[in-house]
């Protein structure tokens, strides 16, 4: 299965959505449509889904231009952040909703519900309703609800982002494993970095309604292309020109030359030198499993991340070395 | 390149939601409505021109019956304005005994024609009221103070209901950062609450001044000589036939009515666009200072309802009132103006209005909210429309409209059918309105959840807006059947000797001087309207426990 964009662009009213946003993705990817609130990851989202029609461009499926084919004649699956279960029907109701609609016979549907709910681990609650479970469980139930009509695509808006952080860490390896064993090609909304992180085969990372960047995870944590990526996923320190060539000489590596260029350093590269000098420590953050380290460095401000707990103080002096060619240049704008 | 449009099921689906509803407002309600306007400007000779409205505004008895509107809608205004105030809030800030049955007492009034309340008047202080006969006083209720006795009775319930929901709507946190400062309790009454419920006052001023000026059952009861616009539309038409002079009367008591109505809206939208999400909900705390006057004030209030409603049902039952007051049910045997077949018809006409109102309103409100946002407007204005338009100008109208013999929907005229389609039209605005609020709260991720997973668009109404909506359902039809069931004003033009309703049939024996069999009539009808109250939340009720 593969989905290819090509020159989606759509504006309500005068404001500009999405412009020129081109890209194909293949089966079985799982994909994330990444980006801060109000960048188009969600429009983007209902155009393939069919929800909405773009102004200029086209959604092919295999080939085949999806603009004259309904949402409902789609054959996607799809599930939004706020679970969105029919609250009049039981759970065996909802997930065998989709297969009812398409005329299946009972024993059929019967069979397919029981599976999914073994699938999704919740064997039990098949004469429930809805406001009789949880978040998390609720989810799941949408998730199966969804994959029940095998669908050519899976569509999740955000599915994560109402739910307690501990259920979400969890919930998040599930899809992702539901995703795996039945080989669908899925596309999901998130602004959450760390999810796109670990979930996507591919990224497309959004920025005021066009693409930024599209890539691996590690290619878009370690290789961004631009200040706005960087930025978004995760923390960055980014360095101008003539500061590497006074303070770090080590970062032009890789420097092509133009002043329109930030080298981008990962926290994680950044080495504290106890005892040298050159950089103050302004304040110390304890995150657990890290501390996270705020130092005054060559007349602004440079972040670095320890493990664990680190025996410095806020104050103290120290030195700041880079690690070799861990670093990328990116556009400043 | 613009994206292709594909004509599939589902518009075809949204057109028939869309187009049979607007068919039937133009055919049952703009259409009516231009007739009056057209007959307005026929001149006796047939020609067009403005003589008919030379003939009205230079005649003394429109200039009276006009400035009597005004005075008595005015004076009315003012007096439900400060009791509904007063009762209002005692009720939602104030923690006063028995506020449960204070609302339901002052409520009463929305259970019954509105020539009830003028009813209970005249037993109580008519020349055979049981308070002129205990005093020997000459009290003369026909006229001004009756009229606003009566509609004040017939207004408080809407008064008390748009500003207890100004009041309701308030931050706690507000009047806990007053306290803080110091504020006494009247500084924040003055401070806080007044500025707050301001637009709830005067949505409320403008209902209360609609519905007074455009009543016709209380004028007709106890107006007396007290000539007001109402009635002077009913005389020119049914008194002197002079049709198009009524048409005048009716296109001049427009123009107060759309006003306030216009004002209310603007009133309105301003009070709800005052409320933030993150409100904290007040809860009064006992403050005998307050409340022990509050609560004798929201008594003295609820009272007035409960003795004149109540006296009605009481007198139904008695011998001979004032005089002999064994009690009887020889009142109950009516024999005349049909009997109790008008009752009956008004029960059919009831259910075919809540069944046909409720079916199309939810039909637009399912069309306009997949229409482009540009394109409703005008079908929410049409929808508005009928909330300003007094009762007697909807059924002159309909005289108009449909009492034209070769005309294509002759049929129509005198039948049951045609009342049940005007009492429809009547009261579209509230129908529709709770429609589309009822199909705004179905959440969109669900009707598209459907639509990916394959449901059509009926089925997506029937699966998804349908469960979703029920007890809006449920209310809108309810709500109609209960109007239908007490209205008068529009209905007045449309009864016929075979088929009338049933407050025509109590304002005709009161005419006659039947009183009591006026009463008897009258309870019958509440009893109706209360059975159905009740069914109704017995309904909801069952509804919920499902949810």
């Amino acid at each position: 299965m593969q989905l290819a964009l090509d020159g989606i662009t759509k504006a309500y009213g005068g404001a500009v959505a999405l412009e020129a946003i081109s890209f194909t993705v293949d089966s079985p990817d799982f994909v994330c449509l990444l980006g801060p609130s109000g960048c188009g990851k969600t429009t983007l989202l209902r155009l393939i889904a069919g929800l909405a029609s773009s102004d200029t461009g086209a959604i092919r499926l295999d080939g085949i231009d999806l603009a004259l084919t309904p949402a409902r004649q789609r054959g996607f699956g799809i599930v939004f952040q706020a679970y969105s279960l029919f609250p009049n029907m039981t759970i065996a109701e909802n997930i065998g909703y989709g297969l009812r609609i398409r005329g299946e016979p009972a024993v059929r549907i019967k069979g397919r519900v029981d599976e999914l709910l073994g699938l999704i681990q919740l064997p039990t609650l098949a004469d429930r309703y809805p406001w009789q479970l949880s978040g998390g469980q609720q989810q799941r139930v949408a998730l199966a609800r969804a994959v029940a009509v095998e669908p050519k695509l899976l569509l999740l808006d955000e599915p994560l982002s109402a739910l307690d952080a501990k259920v979400r860490v969890e919930l998040r390896s599930e899809i992702r494993a539901l995703q795996k064993r039945l080989g669908i090609l899925t596309i999901m909304v998130t602004h959450d970095q760390e999810e796109a992180l670990t979930l996507a085969d591919r990224i497309v990372c959004m920025q005021a309604g066009r693409i930024a960047q599209i890539g691996a995870p590690k290619d878009l944590y370690h290789r961004p292309v631009n200040r706005f990526v960087a930025d978004f996923m995760g923390v960055s320190n980014l360095i101008d020109v003539s500061t590497a060539r006074r303070f770090a000489p080590a970062l032009l590596e890789g420097y092509s030359g133009g002043t329109n260029k930030l080298a981008c350093v990962r926290p994680e590269h950044v080495q504290i030198v106890a005892g040298g000098n050159g950089a103050r420590i302004t304040s110390i953050q304890f995150l657990g499993n890290v501390s996270r380290l705020h130092l005054d460095w060559a007349g602004g401000s440079l972040v670095a991340e320890e493990p664990g707990e680190t025996p410095l103080a806020s104050g103290a002096e120290v030195g700041v070395s880079f690690s070799a060619q861990r670093h990328s240049w990116v556009l400043a704008s | 390149m613009q994206a292709a449009r594909f004509a599939d099921t589902d518009r075809v689906f949204a057109a028939i939601c869309l187009l049979i509803p607007t068919a039937a407002l133009v055919l049952f309600f703009v259409y009516p409505l231009a007739t009056v306007a057209l007959r307005s400007i026929t001149e006796p000779n047939g020609a067009f021109g403005l003589g008919n409205f030379a003939v009205i505004l230079r005649s003394p008895n429109f200039w009276r019956a006009a400035i009597h509107s005004l005075v008595v809608s005015s004076a009315t205004t003012a007096v439900v304005l400060i009791l509904g105030l007063a009762v209002a809030f005692a009720v939602h800030r104030c923690r006063i005994v028995g506020s449960p049955i204070v609302m339901m007492a002052v409520m009463l009034p929305l259970l019954m024609p509105s020539l009830v309340q003028g009813l209970g008047l005249i037993f109580l202080l008519g020349r055979n009221g049981l308070l002129t006969k205990l005093t020997g006083l000459e009290i003369n209720i026909y006229g001004f103070w009756g009229l606003l006795l009566a509609n004040g009775l017939y207004a408080l319930p809407q008064a008390v209901l748009i500003i207890g929901a100004a009041l309701r709507s308030a931050d706690a946190r507000a009047y806990e950062a007053a306290e803080m400062l110091g504020a006494s309790g009247w500084r924040q009454f003055r401070d806080i609450t007044l500025p707050s419920i301001k637009f709830g006052l005067l949505s409320a001023g403008f209902v209360v001044f609609t519905v007074t000026i455009t009543d016709f059952g209380n004028a007709a009861t106890i107006g007396g000589d007290y000539s007001v616009l109402a009635t002077e539309i009913y005389n020119q038409v049914v008194g002197q036939m002079n049709f198009n002079l009524g048409a005048v009367v009716g296109i001049l008591l427009l123009l107060p009515t759309v006003l306030a109505f216009y004002l209310e809206r603007v009133a309105s939208q301003r009070q709800s666009g005052s409320i933030s999400d993150s409100a904290v909900p007040i809860q009064p705390r006992w403050a005998p200072r307050r409340d022990i006057p509050m609560t004798f004030v929201a008594w003295t209030v609820a009272l007035i309802p409960i003795i004149t409603l109540g006296i009605v049902v009481f007198a139904s039952f008695v011998w001979l009132w004032p005089y002999r007051f064994d009690l009887t049910l020889r009142h109950y045997d009516v024999k005349i103006s049909g009997g109790y077949n008008p009752l009956w018809t008004t029960i059919y006409i009831s259910v075919a209005a809540g069944g046909i109102g409720t079916v199309l309103t939810f039909m637009l409100a399912v069309a306009l909210q997949r229409l482009p946002r540009q394109l409703v407007k005008p079908f929410y204005f049409i929808c508005l429309l009928p909330a300003a338009v007094p009762g007697l100008v909807l059924g002159l109208s309909y005289v108009f409209a449909f009492n034209v013999s070769g005309g294509p929907l002759y049929a129509l005229y005198g039948s049951a059918v045609l009342i049940a389609i005007c009492n429809c039209a009547h009261y579209w605005t509230q129908g529709f309105l709770t429609a589309v609020t009822g199909i705004r709260q179905v959440p969109p991720s669900l009707q598209e959840t459907a639509a990916t997973l394959g449901a059509s668009l009926p089925r997506v109404v029937w699966d998804v807006i349908l469960p979703f909506t029920a007890p809006t359902i449920v209310s809108i039809f309810f709500f109609l059947f209960m109007q239908s069931m007490i209205t008068l004003s529009a209905l007045i033009f449309l009864v016929t000797a075979s088929v009338s309703v049933a407050s025509v049939s109590i304002m005709r024996l009161e005419e006659a001087g039947f009183t009591s069999q006026a009463a008897a009539y009258a309870t019958c009808t509440m009893a109706v309207v209360i059975a159905a109250s009740g069914a109704m939340r017995i309904v909801l009720r069952l509804l919920r426990r499902r949810a």
